[in-house]
């Protein structure tokens, strides 16, 4: 049972989860609990709060990862002893673990480490002397080989809690996985733009790693890869409400062919880079180039066009600061016949940078601009679906419905399981709807 | 295996060992592979208001009930990917929808497979650059997640899947 940051946010919500797993106990089972650190953004124990203590000393001073790991993991380590002492207050003997302690061990990538194996020795122990071991999620512990004395501390990145409480599953062969948050479970669309949205009753393990991808976060894409792969029923409920939950379960379990919900990302930026200006050779070293650079500073990319004079990505609207860095003014020099230099440009307006540039780089060739066009305040609406991707017509579906409602598409996007179009910020939400609408979603359970 | 800290934590003799289950031991890309048997449509010169021409166009293949993937908007048109099967059945459903359309026969999906592929920072860039360095002449790219899907003619397909699967195994164990 995995309670998350609202479910442990406050001693009501703390006591509510609590009777939950004591009523899990009473009917027999043997729960072992994970937990989130306590509150969300802004909470005075939760993550961001956490970080922001480093922060604050000095903003331009990156802090260790080693040693972020260390102070973020506080807020778990908080939260699961609270947790316990709470079941302790209720007459239930309860133990607190860290993620080391509770033999999760991962690679050695702090901030985002990979959990790599699971020995559940001393939860097995602690369950057979009658407590109710309680696991701070998102930690580990990397140690170079199995059974090496000592070992860091790691965090395990977005979704670390989720992932945690799904291999905790995995590793003591649990009968399920029950995530509790503060929603009913996963949703056909976000409440906020579709107020109606019911709840899903099951969906599989892949639409689920869709819709998280793409923008409903309710459960961690890696949490449902595991559950999938160990075959784990894994549950999302609500720690505030009785209603039944999403049961997440694999295809085999569920056939059928359908559209599952609507989903969003959050902001992004479009970028097209004109790649007329050169020839196929220099083309490919360009095109190359850029890839080479968003692939060294770690920029996730979405909607990927390539054409044979452009090519185009969007970025997250948090990530477009390190790309407009290392791009706007690059410069790529060719020898040959002419010498050239290209020099990158986003936005119609040159930077100073950009200027300063081709004044700089005038006498070592032929200049030769690539252009960016800059599309800002985008976003990602995507209907995703479970073998309904390849229905005909649907294409002509989806964008009539947006045509007829004034909504520009940018871009699309589509995979076996999704189908995403581009569209500005500011409609987003009534994308979602129309959609929503068009393909009588809330029809669907 | 010793786990000294649950040690302090109970003095009694250790329960029985439990066995290590291996998780999320490969980061990046785990395997790619490749799916021939497509055939790509480009559809230029709509005249007018681009979007209800490419809506136009797309109806008339509706009508045909041929299932596209890979839908892509150009300044004048569109392009998507059908099934080589279908490739007769829309010929003639195009013709007299509006604009020039060519259709371009062999082509392949190459599909990297990766886990959480979108949350994997810069692998898909690092996947691009690998796939345009090899030289391949890349006709879409789509992503779902946990892979990425590259169409290509099927003649460059198999090589592409080759380079792919031994220089993205190689960067990603020595990368991280």
């Amino acid at each position: 049972m995995k309670f998350g940051g609202t479910s442990v946010a406050t001693p009501e919500a703390r006591m509510r989860s609590a009777l939950r797993v004591i009523s899990a106990k009473e009917q027999g089972f043997k729960p072992v609990v994970v937990v989130s650190a306590i509150g969300r953004r802004g909470a005075p124990y939760a993550t961001d709060t956490l970080i922001s203590l480093l922060r604050e000393i000095d903003d331009e001073v990156e802090p260790e990862a080693r040693e972020m790991d260390l102070l973020i993991s506080c807020g778990e380590i908080l939260s699961s002893v609270i947790f316990a002492h709470t079941l302790k207050t209720l007459g239930h003997s309860s133990q607190a673990f860290r993620g080391g302690q509770a033999g999760i061990r991962t690679d050695g990538i702090y901030g985002n480490a990979r959990i790599v194996g699971i020995n559940p020795v001393s939860l097995i122990r602690s369950i057979e002397q009658g407590h109710i071991p309680v696991v701070c999620g998102f930690q580990g512990t990397f140690v170079n080989e199995p059974g090496a004395p000592g070992g860091e501390l790691t965090t395990l990145g977005r979704g670390g809690s989720d992932t945690t409480g799904a291999a905790l599953g995995a590793a003591l062969n649990a009968d399920a996985v029950e995530i509790f948050t503060d929603v009913d479970g996963i949703k056909t669309a976000d409440p906020d733009a579709v107020p109606m949205a019911p709840t899903l009753r099951k969906v599989t393990y892949d639409e689920v790693a869709e819709i998280a991808h793409l923008g409903a976060k309710v459960v961690h894409p890696r949490a449902a890869e595991i559950a999938m792969q160990y075959g784990i029923p894994l549950w999302v409920k609500n720690t505030f409400s009785d209603d039944e939950g999403t049961e997440i379960v694999s295809r085999e379990n569920f056939p059928g062919r359908r559209v599952t919900g609507v989903t969003h990302t959050g902001k992004l930026v479009y970028l097209q880079f004109d790649l007329s200006c050169a020839g196929e050779s220099d083309r490919t070293l360009l095109e190359s180039r850029i890839y080479e650079t968003m692939a060294r500073y770690g920029v996730n990319l979405f909607m990927l066009d390539v054409s044979p004079n452009s090519t185009g990505f969007a970025v997250p609207r948090s990530q477009y600061g390190i790309v407009e860095n290392v791009l706007d003014g690059l410069v790529i020099p060719v020898e040959g016949d002419p010498r050239r230099v290209y020099l990158f440009q986003i936005g119609r307006q040159a930077s100073r940078e950009v200027e300063t540039q081709a004044k700089l780089l005038g006498s070592l060739g032929e200049i030769r601009r690539v252009p960016a066009a800059l599309t800002e305040g985008c976003t990602m609406v995507s209907l995703v679906g479970h073998e309904y991707m390849q229905q005909p017509g649907l294409f002509l579906n989806v964008l009539s419905v947006l045509s007829e409602n004034q909504i520009s598409v940018l871009q699309t996007s589509d995979s076996d399981y999704s189908l995403s179009v581009l569209v500005a910020e500011s409609e987003r939400d009534r994308a979602v709807k129309l959609l929503h609408e068009r393909f009588r979603l809330t029809e669907v359970s | 295996m010793t786990e000294t800290l649950t040690c302090d934590l109970d003095p009694e003799p250790a329960a029985p060992r439990a066995i290590e289950t291996e998780f999320e031991k490969r980061r990046g890309v785990s395997h790619t592979e490749v799916r021939d048997g497509y055939a790509q449509v480009h559809v230029t010169n709509l005249i007018g208001d681009v979007m209800p021409a490419r809506l136009r166009v797309l109806q008339a293949v509706a009508d045909a009930s041929v299932s596209i993937d890979f839908l892509k908007l150009t300044p004048s048109g569109l392009s998507f990917l059908v099934s080589s099967d279908e490739a007769s059945r829309v010929k003639s459903a195009l013709s007299g929808a509006g604009g020039d359309f060519s259709l371009r026969l062999d082509r392949s999906i190459v599909m990297i497979h990766a886990v959480n592929i979108r949350d994997e920072e810069g692998l898909i860039a690092m996947v691009m650059r690998e796939a345009i360095s090899e030289g391949t002449a890349i006709d879409h790219v789509g992503d779902m997640h946990d892979r990425l899907l590259l169409v290509v003619s099927e003649a460059d397909a198999a090589r592409l899947n080759r380079r792919l699967e031994i220089r993205l195994n190689e960067e990603v164990t020595l990368g991280n």
